[in-house]
């Protein structure tokens, strides 16, 4: 069982979303955060603590006058926006806070093109390439180092273990698309076909660039508080039913010793093992998609379907809308951008809360978001009242 | 000297890696090992995760391996590895310790000959004046385990 006080979700907001808005991190934290509050009716003065991942929990505290602080969450090695959630449920559920914004606010990350010529230095993914100190001197000198490399090993592996195969991906990102067709908010939205994801090039074989989640800008922001207090807010409560988090090793997902079963498995045991639900209880699943085959890695680790049966479990339709469970109704990040998770929250709550429209799952009860794979991760199990 | 703008990226040795570059420019791999529990660590670390023991050294490994994964690179994030275009990286398992993952490059080999437990020994690439690297082929002998 979960430890502590209950949690709830009571609001969710972002900000102006695009590529190269020209906004500043405080920008898009400032419209994201105000956003949420306003989604719950709360103010700056409900807030008593801040998670972030990157950027900086009290300068964004400073900005918008809340003080003072009970709690707060700058984290660098997180993987992803639910590490924020994670510490947000953990001081509200011991008592230390009653709510929390967490954040993910996201500055378009440069691209391969411009990393080579040394542009976008005041990104912090151009320094990542620029010396081969420390753990990234086994990486650089050999022509490796991005994250598309690793994801192509893993990708890699779970083809040669599992007979998954590049069309099985295919099938994935064409049943993403479909439902990003539903999602306004969605930077695409023309349907896909098989030959359109196999014409679509490689980046890392057999990684493709349709494989992989699209940069921009955005800010993303999650109330998080008692069940008492969400049930006084604007909309109705999203309950947190469980949270784990799991790292297995420090983060070289290049050496990590086995690549098509890693930590999402231990997170999700831990995560079911919190709860009376499981995995057949799910409405919808939200798993994260900086690369497919992060997708595929948690279908298998929450039970969704057997190990190293994603690949033909996604190309039997069972994760579209109106299959057995829709994953990804927002479309995931290579469709709605690079929220970096904070998406997969939003889009289960709204869900749960049913305000998803034409792409709203009936009857939604029970929704698992999930972020990262490989040596970390994190999953939240939200459920209806 | 390389020309620093054509040349690869070079590696900054420190204090724990040393031996690995002393190594690769005398022909030899070598990976650090706990002297008191004697298992093998990679990235080499200044303490030993095992037994935490400070008694690390690098030693040499002979060199046999069994491929885990590999991606080919179809995009290079460096300037000196565009026209090298592609290339395949992979993660090979050492054959000293179960576990013991090494990232290097494929070469003298086929995509479509490549598979999961393939063995392969190691082979030492001058990449230019100042860089060596080992990197992996499929093995000739008959040492394979």
């Amino acid at each position: 069982m979960m430890p502590g006080r209950r949690v709830a979700i009571a609001g969710v907001g972002y900000s102006t979303i695009g590529r190269n808005t020209g906004l500043s991190s405080d920008e898009l934290m400032i419209q994201s955060t105000l956003a949420a509050l306003d989604d719950c009716g709360m103010t700056v003065k409900d807030v008593d603590g801040l998670t972030t991942v990157g950027g900086g929990a009290i300068h964004d505290a400073w900005l918008l006058g809340i003080a003072p602080l009970s709690w707060w969450c700058t984290a660098m090695e997180a993987p992803a926006f639910v590490y924020a959630a994670h510490q947000a449920i953990a001081a509200i559920a011991s008592g230390f806070c009653e709510t929390v914004v967490a954040t993910r606010i996201i500055q378009q990350q440069p691209t391969g093109k411009k990393l080579i010529e040394g542009k976008g230095k005041q990104h912090p993914m151009t320094a990542m390439f620029s010396a081969a100190s420390g753990d990234r001197q086994f990486l650089l000198p050999f022509g490796a180092g991005s994250p598309v490399n690793w994801a192509g090993l893993l990708t890699q592996r779970h083809m040669a273990r599992f007979g998954t195969t590049e069309e099985h991906f295919g099938h994935h990102v064409i049943a993403q698309r479909s439902h990003a067709a539903l999602n306004e908010d969605a930077f695409f939205r023309d349907p896909l076909t098989m030959d359109d994801y196999l014409a679509s090039r490689y980046v890392s074989k057999p990684l493709r660039l349709l494989d992989c989640d699209y940069p921009c800008d955005s800010g993303s922001a999650i109330v998080f508080t008692t069940e008492e207090r969400a049930r006084d807010a604007r909309k109705p409560p999203v309950l947190v039913e469980a949270s784990s988090l799991t790292a297995i090793r420090d983060l070289n997902f290049e050496i990590l010793e086995e690549m098509a079963v890693t930590s999402p498995k231990v997170c999700a045991d831990e995560l079911w093992s919190r709860t009376d639900l499981g995995p057949k209880d799910l409405s919808t699943a939200h798993l994260y998609d900086g690369f497919s085959i992060i997708t595929f890695q948690w279908l298998e680790a929450l039970g969704i379907c057997g190990l190293g049966e994603a690949g033909p479990f996604v190309a039997e339709g069972h994760t579209r809308l109106g299959g057995r469970i829709p994953v990804n109704t927002d479309g995931g990040a290579c469709n709605v951008g690079r929220r970096h998770g904070a998406n997969f929250c939003i889009e289960a709550v709204r869900q749960l809360r049913g305000e998803c429209e034409a792409r709203q799952v009936e009857d939604a009860t029970a929704s698992v978001f999930t972020n990262s794979f490989g040596p970390f991760c994190g999953a939240v199990l939200l459920r209806k009242p | 000297m390389s020309d620093p703008a054509t040349g690869p990226l070079l590696p900054i040795p420190d204090e724990w890696s040393r031996f690995f570059w002393d190594g690769l420019a005398e022909g030899e791999l070598r990976i650090q090992r706990c002297q008191q529990c004697g298992k093998y660590i990679h990235y080499p670390k200044p303490i030993c995760r095992f037994c935490l023991s400070r008694e690390l050294a690098g030693e040499p490994v002979s060199g046999r391996a069994r491929l885990h994964s590999w991606t080919v690179a179809t995009q290079a994030f460096h300037p000196f590895w565009i026209a090298r275009l592609p290339f395949t990286l992979a993660t090979v398992e050492l054959e000293e310790q179960p576990g013991l993952m090494f990232l290097s490059q494929l070469v003298e080999c086929a995509e479509d000959d490549l598979s999961a437990g393939l063995p392969l020994e190691v082979v030492f690439e001058e990449i230019s004046s100042e860089l060596t690297l080992p990197f992996f082929r499929p093995s000739h002998g008959s040492e394979a385990r």
